[in-house]
């Protein structure tokens, strides 16, 4: 049986409530089923939280990147609680200080700004995978000159 | 390092720096060498939020008691602050422009907002809350806030 192919685990932060939480979760969604859907794995904060066996191994088994809505960083906090390595820590109020205009409002449902801003994070996580998928399969590969034997 | 006084509500501690005066919103006041410090308090920018802008009336600008003198954009709302006394704009933090976080991480330190030289501070400081006041606002008002369902 071949080993798994390793993934980049996106860890959005729950931010219930809130739109800049909203906005994380929004961008996660993003990377993980239209930007990178091969090479990306969605890990909820909340199964983290309780424990959950699969979630567990898929951070400690991959490197991370977290999403986080505020400056409590809970996403972050419990991947490294988790045991996790995170290769990419995203503030979504960080991103907004360079995108003004896309002040993201509402809770359910975010408003055309808050989503551009989704996007915008979205996408930055995109190039950041690719990144880090090169640096494994370089990682990986034979290096000239190297043998197989000692 | 100032000394501080402290309320517990809820889940949240307010710090009070006892070195200084306040208004009734939140912005506290400072007598220094070279002017009057101004800033937010600790309680103002928990209330307020993470602040992801601010914008400090510009170096020479005139002031008069309570007018504006900086807005803040944060996650939640954007606040308009008015100036504790009348002066003139002497000098503003230039971390405003590239971290405005530091309000949120050091109200009393490093996250102050413009230092102004008073046209009449001994009327103007006559009118502020001094520290025990001011905390005592703080747990009138963080308390209304915490009994709203």
């Amino acid at each position: 049986m071949s080993k798994a192919k390793p993934k980049v685990v996106i860890v959005p932060c729950s931010g219930i409530g809130k739109p800049y939480g909203t906005v994380s979760r929004e961008a996660a969604y993003i990377v993980t089923e239209e930007l990178r859907p091969d090479q990306t794995q969605l890990v909820p904060l909340s199964l983290l939280v309780l424990g959950d066996a699969h979630a567990r191994a898929a951070i400690t088994e991959n490197v991370a990147v977290t999403i986080n809505g505020c400056k409590l960083a809970c996403s972050t906090k419990m991947v490294q609680e988790s045991g996790g390595t995170i290769s990419e820590d995203v503030s979504v109020l960080d991103v907004f200080r360079q995108h003004r205009e896309l002040k993201p409002l509402g809770i359910a449902v975010l408003n055309s700004e808050g989503l551009k801003l989704a996007s915008v994070i979205g996408e930055d996580i995109a190039r950041r995978v690719d990144e880090l998928m090169a640096d494994a399969a370089d990682s990986s590969r034979p290096r000239k000159g190297a043998s197989k034997h000692a | 390092m100032p000394e501080f006084l402290e309320v517990a509500i809820d889940k949240f501690t307010f710090r009070v720096a006892s070195d200084r005066l306040y208004t009734e919103e939140g912005v506290w006041a400072k007598m220094e060498a070279n002017g009057v410090r101004v800033g937010l308090s600790d309680f103002l920018q928990q209330r307020s939020g993470d602040i992801a802008f601010v914008e400090v009336k510009p170096v020479g600008a005139h002031l008069k008691t309570d007018e504006e003198i900086a807005t803040i954009e944060t996650v939640k709302v954007n606040v308009s602050l008015g100036s504790p006394l009348a002066g003139r704009v002497a000098e503003t933090n230039p971390l405003m422009r590239s971290a405005p976080e530091e309000i949120n991480e050091d109200p009393y330190g490093e996250g102050w907002l413009a230092i102004i030289e008073a046209s009449d501070w001994s009327t103007d400081q006559g009118r502020l809350l001094n520290p025990k006041a001011y905390l005592s606002a703080v747990k009138r008002l963080a308390g209304k806030e915490a009994s709203e369902p």
